[in-house]
């Protein structure tokens, strides 16, 4: 002890230390549940002699208290870097998922209001027709069940045109929720370094670029490297997207126009940072926008072509039998559907109004239902349609497999993550406790501090009087 | 895994998960009880999905056959019964031929009113030979007109084959062509019938002879192509039930396919709502206490 006041000095260290333990307790509890926070351990440091020696001196004392050496966030590097990888891999999956679900719900597969009924109707309808070729309403019937069958696959192709569009719009507000990520990401960067530097706890900070940095995960896939500094890189697919201090900008340059329609062409995205620009390969892309590219390059192009090929399909049958038969008035046949050769399941149509026209004779001028029966059996796209279905279905199931399985590892991720960083409640009541009575117990050496002086003082040189 | 602590925000998260976990599965078990079905899109079951509707297309099939068949019915029903008039009619003119040729004991006062008999049996041939089945002249072909014969009795249908698809790959031909059973022109019963009726009138008896011979193998001929007609029916009747038959067999398989089945379901549905239960009642034991409750 050096003089008669140290360890008062010692009970006010403790009394300090103890004061600041509550108050890290107290944000701790208060943090509790908040998403991201990252629970804070301050570091006590007892006071000793001197560190650095110096001639003839001589440290008599055997400590001067406690003070307070830091604070401790409680992360680590390697399993932040996990928690982005894997929700960069599961919000990929629930992202095509949400999509693809949405379609699915569109397909009525199996079901009576499907496409498959509409084509099982429209040939029933042939076969009545040539059962009865001079019944105007069988022709009216057939006309009827063929509108039925375009508008069915009209309805899919709407479908699938529509939720292009959607995601069109969707990966332009994706990647502008990018740019203020990064440049969100940039700023703090900076500020972090520069509080740091200054002695600063920037803890709260680095919570919050944290969560940018696995936003960034979850938006695009990004990867991050941590610099000497302290300082986040991210890059995207490979390309840099923040250097430290400086963010790039994420841009659709190709396939969708900044109102959102499609060009026509291929989807290409850009990073541009200290004035040169990278293309970003969409092998590498992952997250949200992975999915979103993905889904526009190929999911829903390929199904939409399926049902362009159906649509096709069942039209160049329909019209070639069509052709070969005779209307009731015994002129030749004309084409029964119409359609757009370049959207064939969008545009088409019956293209006839007319019952007569209906060409349902094999033989000019007679009452035949040998066409009929031939265009009953045209046409047959059943088994082209199922195999879209079912190739869609099991696309749909496997991916929502993947999700689950991809669910369960990010959450177990999460979970170690959450052993590590997370606030338990019990273990603040301890830490707060400790704190309280080691509060209570430095008070307590004060008073005992201050009755000793009290003798010293008032009651000592005292004796004879 | 080894758990090295167990915090709050762990706790929350893992209760959130399960109660939603067992909402979801109550509410796959309650969609599959409500419409019924355990295929309610593509991705509950690819595989059993294009099997449903590869099955639904076969039922579409069988059902059209089925009506097709019912259809045909109706011709050969129609046919039936005409032709039955038919031979009536042409055996009682042949008996009269046969009454007529006996000149001996009939004089041309009788032989005229067998002549005029004949006369009338070959207008009912004549309306039987335009017998219709839904406006359409059974024995006219594919014609597109009312009649397969004139008044004059000669052919004014077109020749084609009605036919009726009962079966995968199979057609029938459900009418009979009129040329077959009653010929046109010159050689045709109208014609044979107009000769013995002459012949009657003229005392021809020569020509009564002649028309008797005619007329038997007429007789024939029509017989003959009711029993073909017969024959079809039979068939066809047969592809009626066969179409009915394995409608309903392919209803089960699609049943099989797309239902639920209501006990199983009724079990699973119990099961969900004990699992969801549970976590309920776990949730709320886990997150309530807290050493803050003990330490005071």
């Amino acid at each position: 002890m050096a003089g008669s006041f140290g360890s008062v000095q010692s009970a006010l260290s403790a009394i300090r230390y103890n004061a600041v333990a509550l108050d890290v307790a107290s944000n701790n509890i208060s943090n509790a549940a908040t998403e991201g926070y990252v629970r804070r351990r301050v570091q006590a440091e007892a006071l000793g002699g001197p560190e650095v020696p110096a001639l003839w001196s001589r440290y008599g004392g055997h400590g001067d208290g406690v003070r307070v050496a830091g604070m401790e966030r409680m992360v680590d590097g390697l399993l932040d870097a996990r928690v982005r990888r894997e929700h960069g891999a599961l919000t990929y999956l629930q992202t095509s998922q949400t999509v693809l679900q949405r379609l699915e719900n569109g397909i009525g597969e199996p079901g009576p209001d499907g496409v498959s009924q509409a084509l099982i109707d429209f040939r029933k309808s042939w076969s009545d027709l040539a059962n009865n070729p001079g019944s105007d309403a069988a022709r009216q019937q057939v006309i009827g069940r063929g509108s039925t069958l375009a508008l069915a696959l009209h309805n899919q192709y709407t479908n699938v045109t529509g939720e292009e569009a959607d995601q069109r719009v969707h990966l332009l507000s994706a990647v502008s929720e990018v740019n203020t990520a990064a440049t969100d990401l940039a700023a703090l960067n900076q500020t972090i370094l520069g509080l740091e530097i200054n002695g600063t706890d920037a803890s709260t900070l680095r919570d919050s670029r944290d969560s940018l940095a696995l936003r960034l995960a979850e938006l695009t896939g990004a990867s991050v490297t941590v610099r000497p500094d302290g300082m986040y890189d991210v890059s995207v697919a490979g390309q840099a997207l923040v250097t430290g201090d400086t963010a790039g900008t994420l841009a659709v340059t190709g396939g969708v126009l900044p109102d959102g329609s499609a060009d026509g062409g291929p989807i290409v995205l850009e990073i541009s940072l200290g004035g040169g620009s990278a293309v970003v390969p969409a092998a590498g892309l992952g997250g949200e926008t992975g999915a979103v590219v993905e889904l526009l390059s190929d999911t829903l192009p390929t199904y939409r072509a399926g049902l362009n090929a159906v649509a096709l399909e069942l039209a160049t049958a329909v019209n070639g039998q069509h052709r070969a038969g005779f209307d009731s008035a015994g002129v030749a046949g004309g084409d029964f559907f119409a359609f757009d050769p370049t959207a064939p399941a969008g545009s088409l149509a019956v293209a006839i109004t007319d019952p007569a026209l209906v060409a349902a004779s094999g033989v000019a001028g007679a009452r035949d239902g040998g066409n009929a029966d031939a265009l009953g059996e045209a046409g047959q796209v059943e088994e082209s349609y199922q195999r879209l279905v079912n190739t869609f279905g099991t696309e749909v199931a496997a991916l929502q497999r993947r999700t689950a399985n991809q669910a369960a590892l990010a959450g177990s991720v999460d979970d170690a993550w959450e052993q590590q960083a997370g606030v338990n409640l019990d273990e603040e009541t301890v830490a707060m406790m400790t704190s309280q009575r080691a509060y209570e117990a430095a008070a307590r050496l004060m008073t005992t501090l201050d009755e000793v002086l009290d003798t010293l003082i008032n009651r000592t040189g005292l004796v004879g009087r | 895994m080894t758990i090295g602590r167990v915090t709050q925000r762990m706790l929350t998260q893992g209760s959130l998960d399960s109660v939603q976990g067992g909402l979801a599965r109550l509410a796959r078990v309650q969609e599959q009880l409500t419409t019924g079905r355990v295929l309610n899109r593509p991705s509950d079951n690819p595989t059993d999905t294009t099997a449903a509707m590869r099955v639904r297309t076969a039922i579409g099939n069988q059902e059209q056959y089925a009506r097709n068949a019912q259809d045909g019915l109706g011709w050969l029903t129609q046919i039936d019964s005409t032709l039955g008039q038919v031979t009536d009619s042409v055996r009682k003119a042949r008996d009269l031929a046969l009454a007529g040729a006996n000149s001996g004991a009939l004089n041309q006062v009788a032989r005229d009113a067998l002549a005029t008999e004949v006369e009338v049996l070959r207008q009912g041939i004549v309306g039987s030979a335009n017998a219709t089945y839904l406006d359409r002249p059974v024995f006219g072909g594919i014609t597109s007109g009312d009649r397969a014969y004139d008044d004059a009795g000669t052919y004014v249908g077109t020749v084609g084959d009605v036919n009726r698809r009962i079966a995968d790959g199979v057609l029938v031909k459900v009418d009979v062509d009129g040329l077959d059973v009653f010929g046109t022109g010159a050689t045709s019963v109208f014609a044979e019938l107009d000769a013995l009726s002459t012949a009657l009138r003229t005392g021809d008896n020569a020509a009564v002879s002649t028309a008797i011979q005619q007329l038997t193998t007429r007789i024939d001929t029509v017989v003959s192509a009711r029993t073909a007609a017969g024959a079809i029916y039979e068939r066809v009747d047969k592809a009626v039930q066969a179409a009915t038959d394995a409608e309903l067999a392919l209803s089960n398989d699609l049943s099989v396919l797309e239902n639920a089945d209501l006990a199983a379901t009724t079990v699973e549905l119990q099961l969900a709502e004990v699992a969801y239960q549970a976590s309920l009642a776990a949730t709320s034991r886990v997150l309530q206490p807290s050493l803050v409750d003990f330490l005071r």
